[in-house]
């Protein structure tokens, strides 16, 4: 049955101009998605939109407060509103109710060309006739001028002309029910979440408004309101639930300007930042949200870039960053809605999606004004902001970096052959590779290397920090690139691969100092950050240079660190001399020899380091002395909280001249000795020092040396005989004798050894020590390396201060 | 447990980007790399000799 049929049977009601309404009807049945998008999902819920966009059209005009939305279940619904009613009175043109001009003519110009209709996305301007069209059965009723009216239609065509019913009072307002027609539609159910959220999006815009929505096919029926007095900066908090947000209260402004053609603008924009990184920005024009934006969304974005700008000039935020920040780096984190109301919007694209409308200069001029002041009150929420776009700036510069350097996968580019000096080998599995810094120790290495399967990479890791007078350790971008190439794995997520490692055996060779020290926890910090699935298979490890070299007559011996040192030293000086205890010239002498004072020296080699240690935290030697006597009871936390304990104590210190007093220790329940060190800072001897462990290896090895700790001293050898009259005069005598008739050679760093000499202490595999990275010691550089990197300067200080000098060991 | 070392996010062993938090720190974090922003400090140098006028 055509549309013309019915026409014809209908009779009277039509003359021939409606008859052309009525073809423009039937082209929307026939083509319906070139009306509303589609058949589907889509275009069912848009025909909901379209109702309830002419309703809020009333709202706009201050007519209507609330609208209520209804699904029925029959999948109909019901869209009421209490505006002003549509027109009842005789259309002159037309010839029918204005009511009824409006539900079956098209509207938007009424010209049916490919244009104006060929959106897709958006049907809005093509009228509530379309949704007429497109409906098995539509209901109209209106409350106006004190009556209600009625009319109801089948596929578009009204059944009858619209009558006037009973009294309506003082009632106005507009009801359409309508159920689409599943022989046009495809989608005919209904989503309520679908409509939930345009209705609040909605509700949001025009704030004050009411919307209602009602399902009604749900038991026990489900309803929702929908109310915003806040409007889109309520948008803007809603979008923003659940997330870390930098200022409490979205910023909001509003205002309105004359357009030259006559009509009024209405801008509005609310925004907030959050923690995150993307940004979330929608934008309205006469309440439809313009997915692809606009001249409106084009004003706020560059005010926003504008702005944020300025301020961080002016307000001097910048400092070491010296770009200006880009849009992207002003939206990172930012959550906005900017809507405009203006008279006749114009369009673009097949979505309507986008704001045409020559309006973007006002929108730029209306929010650097008002952004400006809101920062100009707000500084605290502006710093914030400001701040915020940096990191995004540095962020993603670094990013770009990052990717410049995953992208470079040569595996051996010119820039490579000048450092690395590669094996032969060309196994990986048989292949080792040293990372060494600088050139000196490059050169000796690479002399020092079997080439056939050893190759070596000369790593420049010092910089000059001009503005601190200082060298700097870093791996620059240059020395992080080489590295990786001649690894050969790649980097990043997607490019790393460690079937294309060509070497076994990565070895770490650094001096035996500080910067050695530090040069190998950057570099563990790199492989565990970027490459740990090679420390994950044990291909990382570090080399173990000596320290020292003894050598008497033709024998030569090398020694790793401080401790065999002493101990190799101490073994020299007693293969020939023994020592008498004086014991003060009281009692029975005893004399050590051998290994008993072997263990005696290595006891009070030990003691001198913990001795210098507790003087680090008291400043005066005389109190360590006091502490280091065994009679005194000063081990327990229980010693301390003996005042007749911390009595003796005292009375010790001012013996040997430290002005000493007893003060309680209330913290604790304790007593402490308190004295001043030459600074005249107060120093304390109290129950926290008693925990420390260098204080209790102090108190320990004190008792272990107490029974030979008996000057004079006297060292017996042949013939000769010297005497000391404190052990620390004994410690010294003795480590003379050590190394007596022997050359001792103390390296500073791998350069001041010789290629042979290298490749035999260090390189050699029959001869050398390799020290294997497991996963934790890379954990523990990153925390070493976090805590010289980070803010936190004081923590940074004690952390140097307390591992001065004394260079980890990685030990396995 | 291990804080991501750029945003300071708590990580989990058994995310995939550990140490990071995201792919997204990582990147930044070898980009600093790639930028030299990683420099420990080191001792400062002795003061210049007064005798240059």
């Amino acid at each position: 049955m055509s549309l013309n049929e019915v026409n014809a049977g209908a009779g009277d009601v039509y003359d021939s101009r409606s008859i052309k309404v009525l073809e423009g009807l039937e082209a929307v049945r026939l083509r319906p998605a070139m009306y509303i998008g589609s058949t589907g999902e889509l275009g069912l819920h848009h025909l909901v939109y379209e109702v309830v966009d002419n309703s809020v059209d009333e709202a706009l005009a201050g007519y209507c407060t609330e609208i209520d939305v209804t699904i029925r279940i029959d999948n109909s619904v019901t869209v009421v509103d209490n505006g002003r009613g549509i027109p009842v009175d005789m259309h002159a043109e037309e010839g029918v109710s204005a009511a009824q001009v409006v539900m079956t003519k098209l509207h938007a110009g009424g010209k049916f060309d490919a244009n104006t209709y060929k959106v897709s996305g958006g049907l809005h301007g093509v009228g509530v006739s379309c949704v007429n069209a497109l409906s098995e059965r539509l209901e109209l009723e209106i409350w106006r001028a004190g009556y209600t009216w009625q009319q109801e239609y089948a596929a578009g065509i009204p059944k009858a002309p619209l009558q006037r019913m009973g009294k309506a009072g003082k009632r106005t307002g507009t009801k359409i029910t309508f159920r689409p027609d599943p022989t046009v539609m495809d989608a005919t159910v209904f989503n309520f979440d679908t409509l939930a959220q345009r209705l609040r999006e909605m509700a949001f815009l025009n704030k004050g408004l009411t919307i209602r929505l009602t399902d009604e096919r749900e038991d026990p029926i489900k309803e929702h309101e929908f109310h915003y007095s806040g409007g889109i900066a309520e948008f803007v908090r809603h979008l923003n639930r659940g997330k870390q947000v930098l200022h409490e209260k979205p910023i909001h402004c509003e205002a309105q300007r004359e357009l030259p053609n006559g009509g009024t603008l209405t801008m509005e924009v609310a925004l907030q930042y959050n923690d995150g990184y993307s940004d979330n920005i929608f934008s309205f024009a006469n309440n439809i949200n313009t997915s692809d934006g606009g001249s409106h969304l084009t004003g706020f974005r560059s005010a926003l870039t504008r702005t944020i700008n300025a301020y961080g000039q002016q307000e001097n935020l910048f400092k070491d960053f010296k770009d200006s920040l880009s849009g992207d780096d002003v939206r990172e984190g930012l959550t906005a809605v900017v809507s405009v109301k203006l008279p006749q919007p114009q369009f673009e694209g097949q979505t309507k999606g986008k704001l045409n409308s020559d309006i973007g200069g006002y929108v730029t001029q209306f929010v650097n004004e008002r952004l400006g002041e809101y920062f100009d009150k707000n500084p605290t929420v502006m710093r914030k902001i400001v701040t915020k776009a940096i990191e995004a700036a540095r962020a993603r510069e670094a990013a770009r970096k990052a990717r410049d350097l995953t992208r470079k996968k040569t595996a051996l580019d010119s820039g490579l052959r000048g450092k690395l000096a590669d094996c032969q080998e060309k196994d990986p599995r048989r292949c080792e590779i040293f990372l060494v810094e600088g050139e000196s120790a490059g050169g000796t290495a690479k002399q020092g290397r079997d080439r056939r399967f050893q190759a070596i990479l000369a790593l420049k890791g010092k910089i000059l920090n001009v503005e601190k007078a200082r060298y700097d350790k870093m791996l620059g971008h240059e020395e992080i690139r080489t590295m990786i190439s001649a690894l050969g794995t790649g980097i990043g997520k997607d490019d790393f691969a460690i079937d294309k490692l060509r070497y076994n055996k990565i070895i770490i060779m650094t001096d035996a100092d500080v910067d050695g020290s530090h040069i190998r926890t950057l570099l563990l910090t790199f492989f565990f950050r970027h490459m740990q699935e090679l420390i994950h298979r044990g291909h990382i490890f570090i080399a173990q240079p000596p320290l020292y070299r003894i050598k008497k007559g033709k024998s030569e011996k090398y020694i790793k660190d401080e401790k065999d040192f002493t101990k190799e030293i101490m073994r020299r000086a007693t293969e020939n001399l023994s020592v008498e205890i004086g014991r003060n010239g009281e009692g029975p002498k005893d004399t050590l020899e051998g290994a008993a004072l072997r263990a005696f020296l290595m006891s009070l080699d030990e003691f001198e380091q913990m001795v210098r240690k507790v003087e680090r935290r008291l400043r005066v030697p005389a109190a360590v002395e006091a502490l280091a006597d065994v009679t005194l009871p000063l081990d327990s936390k229980a010693d301390f909280m003996e005042r007749a304990n911390i009595e003796h104590l005292v009375d010790k210190l001012r013996e040997l001249k430290v002005e000493a007093t007893l003060v309680p220790d209330e913290a604790h329940a304790a007593w402490a000795a308190v004295f001043r060190d030459a600074t005249h800072a107060e120093r304390r001897v109290d129950l926290e020092l008693s925990g420390m462990p260098e204080y209790r290896r102090l108190r320990g090895l004190a008792r272990q040396i107490a029974q030979y700790n008996e000057p004079p001293f006297v060292v017996v050898k042949d013939t000769r005989r010297d005497s000391s009259d404190h052990w620390t005069a004994l410690l010294a005598h003795i480590k003379e004798e050590g190394k007596k008739d022997a050359s001792v050679q103390r390296y500073k760093g791998l350069g001041e050894m010789n290629a042979e000499q290298l490749a035999d202490t260090t390189m050699n595999p029959e001869k050398r020590t390799l020290l294997r990275v497991r996963l934790e010691d890379a954990v523990e550089s990153e925390e070493i390396f976090s805590t010289l990197m980070g803010d936190d300067v004081e923590s940074r200080r004690r952390f140097i201060e307390e591992n001065a000098l004394e260079v980890k060991n990685l030990d396995v | 447990m291990m804080k991501c070392p750029v945003c300071n996010k708590p990580v989990e062993r058994s995310n995939p980007e550990y140490p990071f938090c995201s792919e997204r720190c990582r990147m930044i974090d070898l980009g600093n790399w790639a930028m030299g922003r990683y420099a420990i400090p080191g001792e400062p140098l002795e003061p210049p000799d007064d005798e240059e006028e």
